[in-house]
């Protein structure tokens, strides 16, 4: 039947290793801190409980990353999760603490209220059509707003074995217990976008948004259940927060939001839709926890890693749109593409940038306080 | 109006088609005829009504008026998928990929093979590259050297190849529309679409071409319908006119002189 062949296709260098892409940045960069961190504080960065006390930090955020690159994939984002996070396990702790729940129950609880909750987010964004910035934003104030009036104040604290377990535990010889968990909710989020019809129809909305309602995929239900996988995560990790902390308060959580998605777009997540990495996202939360304990070790004030955070975001998002252009451009080769004169202006623009952020360290240091007690 | 080499009569017969959308009238009691084996081309200037009429087809439009006939049985089509489970489909302009996919995942988008594993269902992933690796090339004479690289890596004539690739894969397609199919394309894709259209008549496919290229046209097509006004302003045989002929019809300068 085979009336004309063509054979001719893409052999390309870079469209053979675009997968792996995603996972070279961030992994180039974790390189670097690596390095940096051998010349500056070879002892204390690469003592076994500080890499151990980098795995429990970022095994808080895996199971966050993992739902929060099917969110942005979608072209979505979810910007409630810290409330959610927090707003969840305050009802767990009262069950727990104060109506005698036992704590498999109330963390079951919890879980199910997180889903809840992402999908009244879902819902408001696909059938109100409050644009999901807005909407997940407006509905943060709303979830942190019931935590503060359930907690008032109250710090509850002092849980059952099995919360500390799940927050802080040690498997002996082996990784911490959130760990395991983490990097199972990693490898549930990578089977779910190679394997299932929520994966594939994930990236065919975030790619093609009309091919997709063309072919005759429920767009909204998709999009509903990565709020719901949203919602569920967020609850998960308040759970893992309560536990490690052996404590929790109505303000707790507060950088969740900014963080996994800074890790998310680290790793190669496109925040315009259809290019996910799951690899991706648990290298990027890796990369975050790695930056911020190396800030601590090196004796870096608390609130620069905030200004750390923001600078990563920023740089990341700025650096991969930059890539996508040069290769809508056609531009051959990494080196070729900085040559040209649209490039040259913004390479002298972040040079500009990388200036004044400078100028602004320096004055930072400068004017800083000495760090002083409070009260 | 019957070619001699279609004694069994058409395949697609459309009788007195009208459409209106509020007061304006779209279409005017249209007559179209879609022979098995044959492309037919519609052509006609914008707002002649060809792609109302292709619409009705394709069930996304229900017609004011007229009937459609599709091997000697009456149609009622409510929705585009009702046309698809009569073996009536279209490949669009736009293609309907989602660039970020792979060609195989494209062609079953909507519509994936799956297997089962310990109770739980999921993507059958290795089947179903196998079967677009089959079906473009036992179908379209298409081979890509490789079906792990996203869609938007591929040229426009292999994009338009996967988009055909996912209506023909539905074993009861009689009938292909293609919208526009070479307008986004150079030269060397074009004649390979054309190609490709040229293989789908040859297995039997009523192929309706609509195309603003009458070379395009003249290249592939045995027929041509022209529209102009919501009215048909004659059907020709592409080797008895000349591309002249046809144009005249388009602007309807037979009827000013």
């Amino acid at each position: 039947m085979a009336t004309a062949t063509q054979t001719d296709g893409p052999t390309k260098f870079s469209d053979r290793i675009e997968p792996f892409l995603a996972i070279v940045g961030p992994m180039v960069m974790i390189l670097a801190i690596l390095l940096f961190m051998g010349v500056a504080e070879p002892a204390r960065y690469f003592r076994l409980s500080n890499l151990n006390l980098i795995l429990l930090d970022a095994a808080l955020y895996m199971p966050m990353a993992m739902a929060m690159t099917f969110v942005i994939t979608q072209r979505g984002i979810d910007l409630s999760i810290g409330s959610v996070a927090a707003l969840t396990s305050i009802i767990m702790a009262f069950l727990i603490k104060q109506y005698g729940f036992s704590a498999p129950v109330a963390i079951a609880v919890a879980l199910v209220l997180g889903a809840l909750f992402g999908l009244i987010n879902g819902l408001v964004i696909t059938k109100f059509k409050v644009p999901d910035l807005i909407g997940t934003l407006a509905m943060d104030l709303v979830y942190r707003g019931f935590a503060l009036v359930i907690a008032k104040g109250l710090v509850l604290a002092r849980f059952p074995e099995i919360m500390t377990d799940i927050g802080r535990g040690q498997i002996p010889g082996f990784i911490p217990v959130p760990v395991v968990i983490g990097l199972l909710t990693m490898a549930l989020g990578y089977w779910l976008l190679k394997k299932t019809y929520f994966g594939r129809y994930t990236v065919a909305i975030g790619s093609n948004p009309e091919a997709a309602e063309m072919t005759g995929i429920a767009v909204d239900r998709y999009k509903i259940y990565a709020y719901v996988l949203m919602g569920a995560s967020a609850a998960l990790a308040g759970i893992m927060l309560t536990g490690k902390l052996n404590a929790i308060q109505a303000t707790s959580a507060p950088y969740f939001n900014l963080h996994v998605i800074a890790a998310v777009v680290v790793g190669g997540t496109s925040l315009f839709g259809g290019r996910a990495s799951m690899l991706g996202s648990l290298a990027g939360v890796l990369l975050l926890s790695m930056m911020i304990n190396a800030l601590v070790t090196l004796r870096i004030e608390f609130f620069w890693q905030s200004v750390a955070s923001g600078v990563v975001i920023v740089a990341s998002v700025a650096l991969y749109t930059w890539l996508q252009k040069k290769d809508r451009d056609g531009a051959k080769g990494f080196l070729a593409g900085l040559k040209t004169p649209e490039s040259i202006r913004l390479l002298r623009l972040s040079g500009g940038l990388v200036a004044a952020l400078a100028l602004l360290l320096l004055i930072g240091t400068l004017f800083a306080g000495a760090p002083v007690a409070s009260g | 109006m019957s070619l001699d080499e279609n004694k069994s009569g058409p395949l697609v017969t459309m009788r007195n088609i009208s459409k209106r959308f509020g007061g304006v009238k779209a279409l005017t009691q249209v007559d179209l005829d879609a022979y098995a084996g044959e492309v037919l081309a519609i052509v006609g200037d914008n707002g002649a009504g060809k792609s109302t009429l292709i619409k009705i087809l394709t069930g996304v439009y229900q017609p004011t008026e007229g009937e459609i006939f599709v091997a000697g049985k009456k149609l009622v089509m409510n929705s585009h998928s009702d046309a698809i489970d009569e073996g009536i489909d279209a490949v669009y302009q736009t293609l309907a990929l989602a660039d970020h996919l792979d060609p195989a995942s494209n062609m079953f988008l909507g519509n994936e093979l799956t297997r089962s594993f310990l109770g739980i269902t999921m993507l059958d992933n290795k089947k179903m590259r196998s079967e677009t690796e089959r079906v473009l090339f036992e179908r379209l004479g298409v081979r890509l050297r490789s079906l792990d690289v996203p869609t938007s890596s591929l040229s426009g004539g292999q994009r338009q190849a996967v988009a055909i690739a996912r209506a023909v894969y539905h074993e009861g397609l009689r009938v292909l529309v293609m919208d526009e199919p070479t307008a986004a394309l150079g030269p060397q894709e074009t004649a390979r679409t054309l190609k490709l259209i040229k293989a789908l008549k040859e297995q039997g496919l009523a192929v309706i071409l609509i195309s603003h290229s009458l070379d395009d046209v003249f290249e592939v097509a045995d027929r041509v319908h022209v529209q102009r006004r919501g009215r048909c302003a004659g059907v020709v045989h592409i080797s008895q006119c000349t591309q002249q002929d046809v144009l005249a019809l388009i602007v309807g300068a037979e009827e000013a002189a």
